[in-house]
């Protein structure tokens, strides 16, 4: 009984020592109340030096005198069981290709080869990608927008290829006001009317992971860029949309201008023709003579003309009942001159209409008289001098030119006319017997009829 | 008669028990949806299929290993293990760092993954072959370098088939 009781004294006596309560200390080796915290967190780069990986732990408290303090990383290697970590400042880290990147890994803290704190993670779940870099802002004036293009190492990887991107931009007078775009791909388009004109911004880019697999940390920031936005230009034209604007304005209104002016005597007819009226069109024919028309049977005076033979055209009985009760015996038979009907031209060109045999004839109104030339035009060519014009009259056939005797002469004026034409008129010898105007009475009247109806219908 | 009896009790029964584990092998495959694969092995094997330069006829070799061992139906989890302990004898080659790598990588992810529970895990995986006895040195580099060609289309057709059995599981578990 006694010994028991002895021995169960040492026992508790023992476990006081050996338990060592909190706040024990007796050479100042141990720290005072409470741990230190050496709770740690790590980060991986994958690739980050061509095909190395790279993975870096911190202590959380920066307070923690990490001098004696080794970390290492077991499992989730190939080939190797174990490696430790370099120390730079108050960083570990350790680069290698030997991560199996399949499985978690565990990362020990050690003092004195004495493992402190352990800590299991994913090496894949904790990827930290690379800051993007390159960032450059490119306006598109046609376009209205600015293109923002950035570059990215990841791009070339072979397992962290898919990140997801957070480009950030603000006024550079508002501080903390950001705008906040996420993006896939490293192109983004800002819109012109979305931002501040005349004004200075800043941009910058970060990366986190974006796949099913590789998941992490957003990277550090890309170098800010800056671009300025322009000046306000909706008042603002183009020069040359703006003269090519008003130069259609200007013909456009010139174009109405002439379309008004013209409409009447231009475009009208052309658009919405108008039917002829008989009467008109025929004054247009016949334009009235002059007011000082010198009408003279001087034959003289004709001499400039141009005569145009008259051939047999009506009937060769009339032509020769007109000639015998009408010119005198002097006349050479073979001078028979076929008025009326068909005046034709000589040797020489004749261009102006002459007397028909519808204006001449025994009972046939002579109504182009001086002055009073209705129906046909009497052009009168004094510069125009047919060659035979002086010869005799009796030489080649001389041709009474066009002179039309108005309304109301009777024929008692026609024996007037015709002594003074004797030197003139001549008659056609290779023209005998034509019934000059056999024709031509009926053809007058008709002539005479319808013309006159115009103006009684008028 | 009594210790015959004995013999049949106590002599069978453990044996049946201990060679049991050998013959069957237990392996629960994770990664069944396709992401350590797509995103790790798949790319270490296409590594190494670059890696390895030989001539275009070495894929209609058969080896009897692939004779022996198929990516049969509900054999594919075995299929890997035996083609994932069989890329390890090709670390010997020593061709390149990279390429032990990506072979570890590939050989190591997959029996990872496959987290099988065979007995025959610590055995000394087999050697590829046991070297020619040499006559002289000339005959001797040219075995080498035949068996070395060898070796390595034996190894690209591995890789193929286990590329194979791969995506043959992970259509399976898309279907199911």
């Amino acid at each position: 009984m006694t010994i028991l009781g002895t021995a169960l004294g040492m026992v508790f006596y023992l476990l006081q020592v050996v338990s060592g309560e909190s706040g024990y200390a007796q050479n100042g080796d141990f720290e005072d109340a409470e741990l230190d915290d050496y709770s740690f967190s790590c980060y991986s780069q994958l690739e980050v030096d061509g095909p190395q990986h790279l993975l870096s732990c911190a202590f959380e408290d920066p307070d923690v005198n990490s001098t004696n303090l080794e970390f290492e990383i077991c499992e989730g290697l190939l080939e190797v069981k174990c490696l430790n970590f370099s120390k730079l400042q108050e960083t570990y880290f350790i680069k290698t290709k030997k991560f199996l990147l399949i499985g978690d890994s565990t990362i020990c803290v050690k003092l004195g080869g004495k493992h402190i704190t352990c800590q299991k993670l994913n090496i894949v779940k904790r990827v930290k990608p690379e800051a993007p870099f390159d960032v450059k802002v490119i306006y598109r004036e046609e376009a209205n927008e600015f293109v923002v293009t950035f570059n990215t190492s990841h791009l070339q990887k072979k397992y962290v290829k898919d990140l997801l991107h957070e480009v950030v931009y603000r006024l550079e007078k508002n501080e903390n006001d950001w705008m906040h775009v996420n993006i896939s791909s490293t192109k983004l388009t800002l819109l012109q009317r979305k931002l501040q004109p005349n004004a200075m911004y800043e941009i910058k880019v970060r990366s986190i992971p974006n796949t099913n697999y590789f998941e992490g940390f957003w990277s550090e920031w890309s170098p800010s860029s800056h671009f300025r936005t322009p000046e306000n230009n909706s008042g603002k034209m183009d020069p040359v949309l703006l003269i090519i604007s008003i130069v259609s304005f200007f013909s456009v209104a010139l174009m109405v201008i002439l379309a008004c002016v013209l409409w009447k005597k231009r475009i009208k007819p052309i658009v919405w023709p108008s039917l002829p009226d008989h009467k008109k069109t025929l004054e247009q024919l016949c334009k009235k003579p002059k007011k000082n028309l010198n009408v003279s049977f001087n034959p003289e005076s004709f001499l400039d003309c141009q005569i145009h033979k008259v051939d047999g055209i009506q009937a060769r009985d009339e032509a020769e009942a007109f000639l015998q009760d009408t010119f005198p015996p002097q006349l050479d038979d073979s001078e028979k001159q076929r008025l009326g009907g068909g005046v034709q031209g000589l040797n020489w060109p004749s261009q102006h209409a002459v007397i028909t045999p519808k204006t001449f004839g025994g009972e046939s109104p002579l109504r182009c008289l001086s002055g009073s030339v209705t129906v046909c035009d009497v052009p009168v060519i004094p510069s125009s001098r047919p060659p035979d014009c002086r010869e005799g009259g009796k030489n080649g056939p001389h041709v009474y030119q066009g002179l039309l005797l108005g309304a109301g002469t009777t024929n008692s004026t026609l024996p007037h006319l015709f002594p003074f034409q004797s030197g003139i008129l001549t008659l056609n010898p290779a023209v005998q017997g034509q019934p000059l105007f056999t024709s031509l009475g009926s053809s007058q009247e008709e002539a005479y009829v319808t013309m006159s109806s115009f103006y009684q219908n008028q | 008669m009594f210790h015959v009896s004995f013999r049949y009790i106590f002599g069978i029964p453990p044996l049946i028990l201990v060679l049991l584990p050998v013959a069957s092998s237990d392996c629960d495959i994770e990664g069944k949806d396709g992401k350590e694969y797509q995103n790790v092995l798949m790319i270490s094997i296409d590594e190494l299929d670059s890696m390895i330069e030989i001539d275009s006829n070495c894929l209609n070799n058969e080896s009897n290993f692939f004779k022996k061992h198929s990516c049969d139906d509900n054999k594919e989890p075995l299929f890997l293990n035996r083609a994932a302990r069989k890329m390890r004898q090709f670390l010997k080659m020593n061709i390149s760092e990279d390429f032990n790598l990506h072979l570890a990588r590939v050989s190591q992810g997959t029996l990872k993954l496959l987290n099988c529970t065979t007995k025959g895990k610590g055995r000394k995986p087999p050697s590829l072959g046991e070297a020619q006895p040499t006559k002289n040195l000339e005959e001797n580099k040219s075995l080498k370098e035949q068996k070395k060609q060898n070796d390595l289309c034996f190894l690209k057709i591995l890789l193929q088939k286990i590329k194979t059995c791969w995506n043959k599981i992970l259509r399976d578990a898309k279907e199911h």
